[in-house]
């Protein structure tokens, strides 16, 4: 681990009820397979914005809105796709350092 | 035999009927069946527990709003408002024991039809319209059987609930199929009505090819509106500001005078569409921290019931196959909403009140599903339909839950509608006495379709293997 505390990682959607719960359950799972110690939240756009969490994830008709909330912006299409989550998790955490 | 009767009156008053330790209660029993950690496991339950009090506030907070809407626009209109006896956080308090309780109840009836039956092939797991479908049907079954004890409400609820949440994601799976070709999740979402008649009612208006909305592109000012914070204070606050502007003079300075007696009646019209706007957030930070806890317990559970099971899933699950058709169905149904608004209002009949969250929700799934039968057209009939069913279903729902939690008909999906009335119908037939029947009927009904679909599965499966290997395309179901 790269990172010397525990990663802070927002799951997002509209209402941040239904959908950003699945993508939180989705990247538990894909952060767990990665190792990475990590505390998934899931919330709405609105509430989204007055947080600062080290990784944003949500869909691109949201994340477009909330770009520069956090160092890595991740857009996904596909709620339950943790293989994909887990690259694209895999390549960015790298990027930053926080994944050797 | 007085101890047991003592500690049974105890349990009723003290726990299963005070929703936020209920709730704490049932989260604590999932999280431990997981084995989590202890500090999970009781931050957790804490967390539920907190998530309902909040939910209540949201509500009061709302329902405040709500009225001075009402009474604003039912002056600049000369009707009466909505008059109701009872009110969601009242009937909340009174029975939301009984609705945790089919919310369990339900949930594990569920598991066990999935797990028996193949054809069922789909885990209802969209959270807080599980709470919220199960408030409907207790808010009924009050209704037909005003007398019935707490456990004939819970039994006869989950029974029919369950029934709702095998059958739902099953007829929407044909139109599913279309947007998610994979079959990895169904779609479990109260809007399904509006979106299972607009599939069918687009057919004749185009084909997608032609006319795909993702074709299309939305000017970027439209994207605030997705914001369904900031659109609702909006479309609130101006509809207030012009039904300041009619209103009976006194009315509304009665009414600002009893937040502040200084205010000027402009104002406050801009306090109430913002307090509205800020009730909903309340109430929905309150859902989602509940849910953030009982959900995946939820799924834990299921997991190691039937593992591999499809979920179905919230309506944004699907939303990112076709952005711009949610934008075409939100914008839709909010313009058919306001007219409805403007006529109804007109003519005398009921002060609406726009439920943005409904409108894009709805809205935007009855779009989508339009835009994959018939492209944009098919996108705006599924705003229309969506804008007239809530419309509509407010307008005459509302008297509907009278005595039990009116604010139902204005936060409410096509389905919830369906189902208010589909027991109210049934209520001549059933009356209180033999409200049994309900869930009766509902479980036979479910076990019939599954048995069906069932045997339909199998013969196509045979039929398949013989004409196999080059006919892969699975028909429509």
């Amino acid at each position: 681990m790269a990172l010397d505390r525990q990663l802070e990682i927002l799951a997002v959607c509209g209402v941040g009820m239904g959908s950003s719960l699945m993508l939180k359950m989705t990247a538990e799972d894909a952060l767990r397979s990665l190792g990475v110690d990590a505390r998934v939240e899931n919330t709405d756009v609105s509430t989204a914005r007055g947080m600062s969490p080290d990784v944003v994830i949500g869909q691109g008709m949201h994340t477009g809105e909330i770009a520069d909330l956090a160092p890595v912006v991740i857009t996904i299409s596909d709620f339950l796709d943790k293989e994909g989550l887990e690259a694209q998790l895999r390549e960015r955490l790298t990027e930053q350092g926080w994944l050797s | 035999m007085d101890v047991i009767k003592d500690i049974l009156t105890f349990l009723a008053d003290n726990v299963f009927g005070q929703v936020p330790i209920l709730i704490g209660l049932i989260t604590l029993a999932g999280l431990l069946l997981q084995r989590k950690r202890f500090e999970d496991v009781f931050a957790g339950a804490l967390r539920a527990t907190i998530g309902v009090v909040i939910l209540f506030i949201g509500i009061e907070v709302f329902t405040g709003g709500l009225t001075s809407f009402q009474t604003v626009l039912a002056s600049a209109m000369g009707t009466t408002p909505p008059k109701a006896d009872n009110t969601l956080a009242d009937f909340l308090a009174d029975q939301g024991g009984t609705i945790a309780l089919v919310i369990t109840v339900a949930f594990l009836a569920h598991v066990l039809v999935v797990r028996l039956f193949p054809a069922a092939r789909y885990l209802y797991l969209t959270g807080h319209l599980m709470f919220w479908i199960s408030t409907v049907t207790v808010a009924s079954l009050v209704t037909i059987a005003p007398g019935a004890d707490q456990l004939t409400l819970v039994l006869c609820g989950a029974g029919f609930v369950a029934a709702y949440w095998t059958l739902q994601p099953l007829w929407m799976r044909p139109l599913m199929r279309r947007v998610m070709p994979d079959d990895r999740f169904g779609f479990a979402h109260t809007s399904s009505l509006a979106c299972l008649i607009t599939g069918y009612a687009a057919r004749p208006l185009g084909s997608r090819d032609k006319h795909d909305t993702e074709k299309l592109k939305l000017p970027r000012q439209l994207s605030f509106f997705k914001d369904v914070n900031v659109s609702t204070a909006l479309i609130i606050t101006v509809i207030m500001l012009v039904g300041v502007a009619f209103a009976d003079h006194g009315v509304v300075t009665k009414a600002a005078a009893e937040m502040d007696d200084k205010l000027s009646p402009w104002v406050w019209a801009v306090l109430v569409g913002l307090r509205f706007a800020g009730g909903i957030a309340i109430l929905l930070f309150g859902v989602r921290m509940f849910l953030g806890e009982i959900v995946p317990a939820f799924k834990g559970f299921s997991d190691r019931v039937i593992p591999g099971t499809r979920p179905a899933l919230d309506a944004p699950t699907v939303f990112p196959v076709a952005p711009t058709a949610v934008m075409v169905g939100f914008v839709s149904s909010t313009v058919v909403f306001l007219v409805c608004l403007g006529v109804f209002a007109g003519a005398g009949w009921f002060t609406l009140a726009p439920p943005m969250i409904m409108l894009f929700f709805v809205g935007g799934a009855a779009a989508l599903f339009g835009n994959v039968v018939a492209g944009w057209r098919g996108a705006v009939l599924g705003g229309v339909v969506t804008g007239l069913t809530l419309a509509v279903g407010q307008a005459v729902t509302w008297g509907l839950y009278e005595r039990t939690a009116p604010e139902l008909a204005t936060l409410a999906d096509p389905d919830w509608y369906a189902i208010g009335w589909l027991l109210k119908a049934a209520d001549p037939v059933v009356g209180g006495n033999s409200v049994w029947l309900v869930p009766a009927v509902a479980v036979g009904a479910m076990i019939t379709t599954l048995l069906l679909l069932g045997r339909a599965e199998k013969r196509r499966a045979a039929d398949e293997e013989e004409a196999a290997p080059e006919s892969a395309a699975p028909a429509e179901a």
